[in-house]
């Protein structure tokens, strides 16, 4: 088995005094990143990057790159650990990945279950770190060669799954829900377009070109969107700030959530795989998962553990299975592993197919150090889930404005234009608004996220049939795809029409 | 009440939808390559908003017909907008925040812009307030600029 030696080598770099240390110092500014909202993975491992440069410099080439990969994948799953905590203490999704565990967490902490929620959701990353990393290594090859032949259309294809699913599942009405999705697909098409390099919508504005941030966007329809309910409908009731009663969960709880967190390691692991289709789209995924298979569907968006305990597994362990075609194919699947690419090419290694073969210390010594970070999460969170439990009992009056402060140095640090801040300002209007009429903001930022892809895929699929848009139906995975997303909008539509009763989820 | 906002919504998405169309058929075809240009997709985008949102104005006049006769009990948003003031104060001290940000850099409007937010939200503990805002502007400003060595307006530029 040269997997398991290759596995061994790996474990001796990760074990390395300066490893582990950067792995202990990714994990926590990681979670303090993913626990303040604004700053998600993505800015959190950028900023790191010149810092982790700095460190190694005194390394040789390989050892400098290899520590310094694994703080920043540190960072990476210690921000997806953090920013489930802000989703259920504080209802403010630390990065778009959680967003989902506002939907059941918040609800838990309102009853007085955060404790159960945050420890379900350290147990959870933990046990899909350990999946998504024997995933890792068991199936790095045989899973990137069907991930290879993905093309286009089969992309296209899964990724309006994702979008149909995402818009079947929030709010009250389906019509609401598609809005906002095309409402987020078009503002994904703002800025230079990336296939053709022409400018669209951008009125000339330079600011514009780069497009809008998903980050501006989501941080004001979230966060700012919540502070200013909060401001302007005082509301007194004390039940929302709720008090940890007990960190570890019920005997119940552990049972209500062992399935889920195994369905969501696996799915997200998966998901993570594919290109394009990241830790977002496979919370989203899990928490349709979770509900579809559930006894007990109406309990989901009330507070349900497999609500929480589903989509946190899932997206640790998309963020373990992401690293999958970044290490073997040299793509990355987002934005985050997109940084992450950027660093290691900064270290003269180029991520792909040859990876394994030429820095085997690089590549395996970043799997075993995921294993030793995810470990290190779960030790320090369950006693510290109390400390970031203070958070929420933070008197409102100085929480509100430091959250305003601390979204607009977020987007400021990220953006570095004012431009970015009135655009804050104004989607947290517009969050309020949609918020309180039924508009369901999620569907939108996701349709932001995956709109530039969307249309890319779409594009290059119909390059490749000439312009003929039967090729999204002639190719089966992709007709298989399609077909599931068209039947997620229409069966609640139909079984409306029959009269009987839908259970859709609320956005909070 | 959610009626209005849901009708006003409609027609607004449907001239943004129309808005979009216009602003799409007027960017330029790409040169060669694929006969997708840069155009089809916020076309497509356009058209099926315009679509949506007159499905929503159909939705929103149903089922105002409906209403008349049961009040829809789940608007829970009745509840009078008694902090509108404090609302504003904090919105404008937002903006001006944005304006001076880059100008006086910002360790002094974050300071500012907290001190404001606070005493608006609650007045008095003066002490309290200008602590805590000293602290979070500057351990702020120390730990992103000098530690990590990001980058922010730092101080004033004049």
């Amino acid at each position: 088995m040269t997997t398991l030696q290759f596995l061994a080598d790996g474990f001796a770099v990760a074990f390395q005094w300066q490893n582990l240390l950067f792995a202990f110092v990714g994990v926590i500014i990681g979670t303090a990143v993913g626990v303040l909202p604004g700053i998600g993975p993505m800015s959190g491992v950028a900023l790191l990057i010149p810092v982790t440069a700095t460190l190694t410099s005194g390394l040789p080439t390989e050892a400098a790159a290899a520590s310094s990969i694994i703080l920043l994948a540190g960072v990476y799953y210690g921000a997806m650990y953090g920013g489930s905590t802000t989703s259920i203490l504080l209802n403010t999704p630390g990065e778009s990945s959680s967003v989902v565990t506002t939907l059941d967490g918040y609800q838990m902490a309102k009853q007085g279950r955060a404790g159960s929620a945050l420890a379900i959701a350290a147990i959870g990353s933990f046990c899909a770190g350990i999946i998504a990393l024997l995933g890792l290594v068991l199936l790095a090859k045989p899973l990137s060669s069907i991930a290879l032949k993905f093309g286009p259309a089969e992309y296209f294809s899964l990724m309006l799954l994702g979008l149909a699913a995402v818009s079947g599942l929030a709010g009250r009405s389906i019509t609401k829900a598609l809005i906002m999705t095309v409402l987020g697909l078009m503002i994904g098409t703002i800025g230079i377009d990336a296939v053709s390099g022409i400018e669209r919508f951008t009125f000339g504005q330079p600011t514009l070109f780069s497009g809008i941030e998903f980050l501006t966007i989501a941080v004001g329809l979230f966060a700012l969107g919540e502070v200013f309910k909060t401001i302007l409908e005082k509301d007194n009731d004390d039940g929302q700030i709720a008090k940890i009663n007990r960190v570890f969960p019920t005997k119940q709880d552990f049972k209500d959530s062992m399935v889920p967190i195994a369905r969501g390691s696996f799915l997200g692991f998966f998901i993570g795989v594919l290109p394009g289709a990241g830790a977002t789209l496979a919370s989203f995924f899990s928490y349709i998962t979770e509900k579809k298979f559930s006894k007990t569907p109406e309990q989901f968006g009330k507070g349900h553990i497999a609500g929480v305990a589903g989509p946190e597994s899932a997206n640790n362990a998309a963020s373990g299975g992401a690293m999958i075609p970044l290490l073997t194919l040299g793509i990355p699947g987002s934005g985050t592993t997109a940084i992450l690419m950027g660093a290691l090419i900064m270290y003269n290694i180029q991520p792909g197919p040859l990876l394994f073969d030429e820095h085997p210390e690089v590549a395996w010594g970043l799997i075993a150090s995921m294993f030793i970070g995810n470990l290190m999460l779960l030790i320090l969170n369950m006693p510290l889930v109390r400390v970031f439990a203070k958070v929420i009992e933070t008197p409102k009056k100085y929480l509100l404005p430091i959250i305003i402060a601390i979204s607009f140095f977020g987007v400021y640090a990220v953006q570095y234009t004012t431009f970015d801040l009135y655009l804050l300002l104004a989607c947290g209007i517009l969050g309020y608004l949609f918020a309180k009429n039924d508009y369901p903001v999620a569907p939108l930022v996701l349709a932001l996220v995956l709109g530039p892809m969307i249309e890319n895929n779409m594009r290059r699929a119909l390059t490749i049939s000439n312009g003929d848009f039967s090729i999204f139906v002639s190719k089966p995975l992709s007709l298989v795809f399609l077909i599931v997303a068209v039947s997620w909008l229409l069966i609640p539509i139909f079984m409306k029409m029959r009269g009987k009763n839908v259970i859709i989820n609320e956005e909070e | 009440m959610s009626q209005t906002f849901d009708k006003i919504s409609s027609i607004a998405f449907f001239i943004i939808g129309i808005l979009f169309i216009t602003e799409a058929t007027q960017i330029s075809d790409s040169a060669y390559g694929s006969t997708v240009g840069p155009k089809s997709f916020p076309l497509g985008l356009g058209i099926v908003l315009i679509l949506l949102s007159l499905r929503l104005f159909y939705e929103t006049w149903k089922q105002a017909a409906k209403s008349k006769i049961v009040r829809n009990t789940k608007t829970s948003s009745q509840t009078t907008p008694i902090e509108l003031k404090k609302f504003l104060i904090l919105f404008i001290s937002a903006i001006a925040y944005v304006f001076f940000l880059e100008i006086v850099g910002y360790v002094i409007t974050t300071f500012i812009f907290l001190l404001i937010g606070f005493q608006t939200m609650e007045r008095g503990k003066i002490l309290a307030s200008i602590s805590i805002s000293v602290a979070f502007s500057v351990g702020i400003y120390y730990v992103f600029s000098v530690i990590l060595g990001g980058s922010l307006p730092s101080f004033p530029t004049f």
